[in-house]
């Protein structure tokens, strides 16, 4: 039974600028206190996340749309741990698969082949269970002859395709994919659509964050919309 | 408590994925010298070239006989690297795996400890030269030869809290990283890697007040076929307790603010 369970999460975003990364501006504001270190401090909060809450449950497919800095990104990654709130509860039940920003975890010195197992194992996976997948994560992309290349060598719908193959077959329970998706050809997204499907079918969790009417339409079967940290459900 | 147990169960996460972290090391490790003949055997070399040549220049400086004194400053270096390594990089991998923390949850004591074992299989490939020079100057073989296990342990548990403190911190504070870099030279100096602590005489005290002597003399004497005094024992102990406690306690801490620092 897999579940992802949102209470009235808020949360805030610190961004520090290079006085507050300094330990030495630390030190003088320990010596003169005060307010003027309140404000000297140079750390800014943003609220990325207002008060959310919803429940999704086995066989949800949910697209999230929203303008650029809606707070979808940090969406997901609460929903995967990455980030954590200020207030409020998550509970999350399942294995959860992230796909956010192209490359991440990938290293470019090494293969194709060599990153399959790297990534695999960072999702789970241990190597004897990567070295039986391997032949059909490789197949899956379609990258052929590239995989014996260095990542570096790769273009970015290349990259995506290495990553997306290695996050699904680690048969993940929640998947939680952001916009970059739409970077495959056409003859990827159908393959991946039939993937997704077949995901979806399992009673796994698939959130989707993404600007494309067309790509929610096709994948999802609820929707939401986040507006400056807000989350409200849509009708699809 | 919920603070404590947060660092602990990182910690924990951390120790399963152990299997992992050595494959990444390994990994990073071939990555590095792709493309060279001799790979990793390429840091061999210059550890027997620095040993070799140093051996003979201070050994005439400070007049001290060969047979002695190159195997001492062998032996140290090789521990000096290790140290030097971890702590000088420790700075950096959370900055560094800045995209990996933000996409895919990952423990965070999962980077320093791929830092450690990417050391130790430099430290591994770097005891050749050990090997080499204790067979042209054979120490006295006894049972203190056995104190080396507990020794590497010891050392290794310590590394691991000291870089993982310093990771954490460093992501914080970026300024951390640099104060590191120039202190270090300076600690080459002060650490008995060139010379013993007891050559010091009556300022051994001071020696013994830097926490990496520890570090050095906890492999450095059993190999030599020494055997270290208790107390460098007990230090060691107590710092790997408290040290490892506090690492957790300041992870569980600041655990929910780390993503946003790297």
């Amino acid at each position: 039974m897999t579940s992802l369970i949102f209470e009235n999460v808020s949360l805030q975003y610190p961004i520090y600028n290079a006085q507050s990364m300094s330990l030495r501006s630390k030190i003088v504001q320990l010596g003169t206190g005060g307010k003027v270190s309140k404000r000297a401090s140079g750390v800014i909060t943003v609220q990325a996340l207002d008060d959310v809450s919803f429940e999704l449950k086995d066989g949800d497919a949910v697209g999230i749309t929203g303008h650029n800095g809606a707070g979808k990104t940090t969406l997901l990654r609460a929903m995967a741990g990455i980030y954590n709130p200020i207030s409020g509860n998550i509970c999350r039940s399942g294995r959860v698969t992230t796909i956010i920003e192209i490359g991440a975890g990938l290293d470019d010195e090494l293969s194709g082949y060599e990153n399959i197992y790297r990534m695999g194992m960072l999702l789970g996976a241990n190597y004897s269970e990567m070295d039986s997948r391997i032949e059909s994560i490789g197949e899956f992309t379609e990258l052929g002859a590239f995989l014996e290349l260095p990542v570096h060598t790769y273009s970015s719908g290349m990259k995506m395709r290495l990553m997306f193959a290695v996050s699904t077959s680690v048969k993940p329970e929640i998947l939680l994919i952001d916009e970059m998706f739409g970077t495959g050809d056409v003859a990827f997204q159908l393959r991946a659509q039939k993937r997704m499907e077949e995901m979806i079918s399992e009673a796994k969790i698939f959130v989707f964050a993404s600007h494309s009417e067309e790509l929610i339409k096709r994948f999802c079967n609820r929707r939401f919309v986040l507006s400056h940290g807000k989350l409200v459900e849509a009708i699809l | 408590m919920i603070v404590f147990s947060k660092g602990l169960r990182d910690f924990t996460d951390t120790i399963k994925a152990l299997p992992l972290s050595f494959f990444f090391a390994w990994g990073d490790t071939k990555a590095r010298y792709r493309r060279s003949f001799l790979g990793p055997f390429w840091l061999v070399i210059g550890t027997a070239i620095g040993v070799a040549g140093l051996g003979f220049l201070w050994s005439q400086l400070l007049n001290v006989e060969k047979s002695v004194f190159i195997p001492s400053l062998c032996i140290g270096l090789v521990i000096w690297q290790l140290i030097s390594g971890c702590i000088m990089e420790a700075p950096s991998i959370m900055v560094q795996n800045a995209r990996l923390i933000k996409n895919i949850k990952t423990p965070f004591l999962f980077f320093p400890l791929q830092l450690l074992l990417r050391q130790m299989i430099n430290f591994a490939h770097n005891l050749l030269v050990v090997v080499a020079v204790l067979l042209i100057f054979p120490p006295s073989i006894n049972f203190s030869q056995i104190l080396i296990i507990p020794g590497i342990v010891l050392v290794v548990g310590n590394l691991f809290w000291i870089s993982a403190l310093i990771s954490l911190i460093s992501a914080r504070y970026r300024d951390v990283g640099p104060l590191i870099t120039s202190f270090m030279p300076l600690m080459f100096f002060l650490t008995p890697v060139i010379y013993r602590p007891s050559q010091l005489a009556m300022s051994e005290y001071i020696a013994w007040m830097n926490p990496l002597t520890y570090l050095i003399t906890l492999i450095r004497d059993p190999i030599e076929g020494l055997t270290p005094s208790l107390y460098v024992y007990v230090v060691s102990m107590v710092s790997l307790i408290f040290g490892t406690a506090l690492t957790v306690i300041f992870l569980g801490k600041k655990y929910n603010r780390i993503a946003f620092w790297v």
